[in-house]
């Protein structure tokens, strides 16, 4: 497990450094591995047989595959690929992350001492902040997409080792909703690319007051 | 027939009827009545469901559960959702006809009633079941599934107001999943993992979870589905989204989404309330609402747009709503339920009309409507009743109900608190009044196409208008209405066994 969890902070160091868009959604999907792995060692200690196997599976190919293609086949559509240079410099992202992972070990320290888990929900608490700091922080629809996903892995990772899986129906509806929601913004990013030529969401500043 | 069976019901026509719209099989006019026929047999269920369900007990499966406070939620909502059938076929019809979005392609009209109905259905989801991650997983869908109605226009205003309600809305929701993960590991640390988040189980055990978790959870639940309500200061969504979407489905947010969103956090303080306190909840609940309450007053008052001025107005009756559930006493609770009745339907009428006055002036700015009285007197005298009504003034029912909460603020000593409501409240009319009466009086300057609405629209609209002033001034006169609103009360005061 610890293994893991130095791979999982690894990944997402990384993530808040890449620029490149296709390189961000493999980042992610290896993120989503890390996640599958962790769900099926959590699955073996807990229970046996086919209901171990099950939420991994379901990381496995929703996370791991369908989400990652579904946004690549957006990503081939557009052209200009890189992130648009930030005003803030990635450096900034990269420091507020190492801030996070002191943080979330402070936040762990003090509402769950003594727990035997520390470093994994630290982790995950870690990956919720960066999440939530890549969607603040990137411009580009699709980098606040991969924001938004990177923080549903870390709650998913949170609740996985805090109560030792959700009931499957439940689960099975977490899935389904983060599916339909790369959908729905998978729909309304290439409307963007159509009527303002760009997927920059600088250009959403109309509405006000 | 019994209760389960209505629930198939619910469950399998509106997306039985989803998909039948998305086909594109159909011609136009016959989708129209399929939509139409829907929901007409869905609310004849519920009116069966509340023949054989009186609200006095709780019935309860394995996934499904219904007690008079769901059956509270199901009357309003199948009341919108009706209305919105009915005159949704003059309205869709109009915007096909005119320059508007729908004259595109006359196969928008099925792709829009696709998703309004996938949009009820997810509703209808979230008030019948039993589990608090199943309701959290339902009201995850109604954003996603609302998100393609905000963005229906698909021009780029539109597309502003649908990222932004995706992206808060969608890390809103994350933050009350996390919540609900804390409330399931206070659970499995007290009492047992077995039935997970199951609320009855939950309902019945709650004195015995831990106080900080207990806590903790109720933080970010609060955080996570005031977002999802519209309380300030996470309510940057709202206006963009209520403005841009197509006007039905803009009341249907006002009315029932929001509705549905109070219904859940409702139960979630329910579960949390006995270890936590009332204290705490009070204070939270009070500061945010009073604060989202100031938030609509400026924005009333220089507000342009037709639409987002309606926005703000329901901004102002959801900081109500959170103070009548903050100050949780047997009165605040009962008028916040009566007012979310109220609410949901006058604001279902003022979005339909604010909708209509567009397709007439073909404008959303209100400095450029003037002399409406002369031009179109039906719309306007649906305006002015649905601003009266919106307003609190009687003899439509949001006076009682507002009544109530206030009168409930100075009963529970927040004598001060209750003082700034009524000043702040008084600020939102001056706007509310002062533009429609602009919009209503003076000499016309602009061509206005014919009085629009037809016939079955005015008898909808006249109907949800007075059913308010009905319910609400002679609610302990309709013996089944007042049982299961007494009932709903118990229910969240934890005077009911269940």
């Amino acid at each position: 497990m610890e293994y893991l969890v130095i791979l999982l902070l690894l990944i997402v160091f990384v993530q808040t450094r890449i620029m490149d868009l296709k390189r961000s959604i493999y980042c992610l999907s290896l993120q989503a591995l890390v996640i599958a792995i962790a769900c099926l060692v959590v699955g073996f200690e807990h229970a046996e047989g086919f209901e171990a196997i099950i939420p991994s599976l379901m990381t496995l190919t929703i996370k791991v595959v369908c989400i990652p293609y579904i946004m690549l086949r957006l990503v081939g559509q557009i052209t200009d690929e890189t992130e648009i240079k930030s005003n803030i410099n990635v450096n900034y992202s990269t420091a507020a992350s190492a801030l996070f992972l002191l943080l979330s070990y402070m936040i762990i320290d003090k509402v769950l001492p003594a727990t035997a888990a520390r470093d994994i929900l630290a982790a995950s608490i870690f990956v919720i902040l960066t999440g939530l700091n890549l969607i603040v922080m990137r411009r580009r629809a699709i980098m606040q997409m991969v924001g938004l996903i990177t923080m549903e892995n870390g709650i998913y990772l949170l609740g996985l080792m805090m109560t030792e899986g959700l009931p499957l129906v439940i689960e099975l509806g977490v899935f389904l909703d983060v599916l339909i929601a790369v959908v729905v913004l998978v729909i309304l990013t290439s409307h963007l690319r159509l009527s303002f030529k760009t997927t920059d969401t600088n250009v959403l500043r109309k509405l006000k007051g | 027939m019994d209760a389960r069976t209505v629930f198939y019901i619910i469950l399998s026509l509106p997306a039985l009827c989803a998909l039948v719209a998305l086909s594109k099989k159909l011609s136009t006019d016959v989708i129209h009545w399929v939509n139409r026929v829907t929901a007409t047999i869905v609310t004849a269920a519920i009116i069966y469901l509340g023949i054989i369900y009186d609200g006095n007990y709780a019935y309860s499966t394995e996934y499904f559960y219904l007690d008079a406070l769901s059956m509270w939620m199901l009357i309003i909502i199948t009341i919108l959702y009706f209305s919105m059938a009915w005159i949704g076929k003059s309205y869709l019809e109009r915007e096909h006809s005119s320059r508007g979005y729908l004259s595109k392609s006359p196969d928008l009209i099925g792709r829009y009633y696709a998703l309004s109905q996938a949009f009820v259905w997810c509703m209808y989801l979230v008030l019948i079941v039993k589990n608090l991650g199943l309701m959290w997983v339902a009201i995850e869908a109604t954003t996603l599934i609302s998100a393609l109605l905000v963005s229906f226009k698909f021009n780029r205003t539109a597309l502003e107001a649908a990222w932004k309600y995706v992206m808060v809305c969608t890390v809103g929701i994350c933050f009350a999943f996390i919540g609900t993960l804390i409330l399931y590991y206070a659970q499995t640390t007290a009492i047992g993992s077995l039935h997970a988040l199951n609320w009855v189980y939950l309902y019945e055990n709650a004195a015995s979870l831990d106080p900080a978790l207990a806590k903790l959870a109720f933080c970010f639940l609060f955080v996570g589905y005031g977002t999802k309500i519209g309380l300030a200061p996470m309510h940057s969504w709202l206006p963009d989204a209520y403005s841009e979407a197509p006007s039905l489905t803009s009341g249907m947010l006002s009315g029932a989404l929001c509705t549905c969103a109070i219904y859940v956090f409702l139960r979630n303080v329910v579960i949390v309330m006995p270890s936590v306190g009332l204290e705490f909840i009070t204070q939270l609940s009070l500061t945010f609402a009073i604060l989202t309450v100031a938030v609509a007053v400026p924005f009333v008052v220089v507000q342009r747009d037709i639409k987002r001025m309606l926005a703000y107005s329901s901004l102002e009756n959801i900081g109500l709503m959170v103070a009548g559930i903050g100050l949780f006493t047997t009165l605040s609770l009962k008028a916040t339920l009566l007012h979310m009745f109220n609410h949901a339907l006058i604001k279902f009428v003022l979005f339909y009309i604010a909708g209509t006055i567009i397709q007439e002036y073909r404008t959303k700015n209100m400095m450029r409507i003037h002399g409406m009285v002369a031009q179109v007197p039906h719309t306007s005298t649906f305006w002015l009743l649905g601003i009266i009504g919106i307003l609190g003034m009687p003899p439509l029912g949001l006076f009682f109900s507002k009544f109530y909460i206030l009168e409930s603020f100075f009963k529970s000593g927040y004598n001060l608190a209750g003082a700034i409501v009524i000043v702040l409240l008084a600020g939102v009319l001056i706007g509310l009044l002062y533009h429609a009466v602009r919009m209503l009086c003076g000499k016309p300057r602009r061509p206005a196409e014919a009085d629009l609405p037809d016939s079955i629209d005015t008898t909808v609209l006249i109907a949800l208008l007075l059913a308010t002033c009905v319910v609400s001034a002679g609610l302990s006169e309709i013996a089944y209405m007042n049982n299961l609103i007494d009932n709903a009360v118990k229910i969240l005061t934890g005077g009911m066994p269940l």
